[in-house]
């Protein structure tokens, strides 16, 4: 019975072009993982930091430290 | 029967190997091996059909059965059980369809997935490793009241000239001495050569009129005082050293001259020491 290849799909060829440009060589994958992270650790404090300061809002001293220095 | 027994007799004679017929007569023939004798074991006989000049089965075991090794193989079974479970209804040799259990996404997709997994494993275990460093680090540096206590920031303008100013900074005593013209005068004219610890005034003050400087002694760590000794600078009065205008040690058992802390001039005649 004749299996169906599907290694000529968009998506295979999409992750054929990924996996030679990203992790064929070892240098270029550790150097993608070490970015990604520093990209990643960036993008969660900004967002854990945005959640936070929106669920206090009004409530933090750079909120209402206008009503009580004069500068 | 009677056919039997003589075909028993004459495999025996002969080697031969004789199957037993799979029939309730022909097990009884070997089993009872007295069966031709005993009338009510054998219904069909009746005596009619035995010939005396046939040998009995148990003559034919002690005697010819062991010396001339006939073999006789019993039937297994009454009836054959017909075995279904390895049949010519299937080829063995042929390949089972795994169709149904490949997945269709292709070999690039797989092997593209994997590696990112495994990459972003890696991913967040850097960034697992890297906030558990900067949290302990974060926790053995100094805190934020120690820090702010570190540096301490003096008006200068409130000190008149050839006066003295005492102020505590991180425990210790600094003298400020806003010099005279004369006083600076004095500290440049002294011959270098021949000091204990050489250094020109230049290096312990950068702007000549004020002189900061940490006021330990440093033989054995007293405090100084100001505006005495034989140099006009300072005076130990634990063990006797003087201290010129400059600071330097010039009489006494004191090694070195009085240390100088990192200071920095601000806008608005402001010191930051620290």
């Amino acid at each position: 019975m004749p299996v169906k290849s599907n290694n000529g799909t968009v998506a295979n060829r999409f992750a054929r072009a990924g996996y030679n440009v990203i992790v064929k060589r070892n240098s270029v994958f550790l150097t993608t993982i070490f970015v990604s992270a520093f990209a990643a650790e960036m993008a969660f404090d900004t967002i854990s930091d945005r959640v936070w300061d929106n669920i206090n809002k009004g409530r933090q001293w750079k909120d209402i430290s206008a009503k009580y220095t004069t500068e | 029967m009677a056919s039997l027994a003589t075909k028993l007799a004459s495999a025996s004679l002969n080697r031969t190997f004789v199957t037993l017929p799979a029939t309730a007569a022909g097990i009884r023939t070997v089993l009872n091996r007295s069966a031709h004798f005993s009338s009510d074991d054998d219904h069909h006989g009746h005596g009619h059909h035995e010939t005396p000049a046939t040998p009995s089965l148990s003559a034919l075991k002690t005697t010819s059965l062991n010396s001339n090794r006939t073999f006789i193989t019993a039937p297994a079974g009454l009836a054959q059980q017909k075995r279904f479970n390895h049949t010519s209804a299937r080829n063995t040799t042929d390949i089972p369809d795994f169709s149904k259990y490949k997945n269709g996404s292709g070999d690039s997709t797989n092997r593209a997935f994997s590696y990112f997994m495994v990459g972003t494993t890696g991913a967040l275990s850097v960034v697992g490793a890297k906030t558990t460093v900067a949290d302990f680090l974060a926790n053995m540096s100094a805190s934020a009241d120690v820090l702010a206590l570190a540096k301490v920031e003096v008006d200068l303008s409130t000190i008149p000239e050839g006066r003295n100013v005492t102020i505590k900074w991180r425990g210790k005593p600094v003298f400020i001495r806003h010099r005279t013209a004369e006083e600076i005068e004095e500290a440049n004219s002294v011959n270098i050569a021949e000091l204990r610890d050489p250094q020109n005034d230049a290096e312990r003050a950068t702007k000549p009129e004020w002189l900061v400087m940490l006021g330990v002694c440093t033989h054995l760590g007293c405090v100084p005082i100001g505006e005495a000794g034989d140099y006009g600078g300072w005076y130990c009065p634990c063990h006797g050293s003087h201290y010129d205008i400059s600071g330097r040690i010039r009489k006494g058992p004191a090694p070195l001259n009085l240390e100088i802390p990192a200071y920095s001039f601000e806008e608005g005649n402001k010191i930051i020491i620290g």
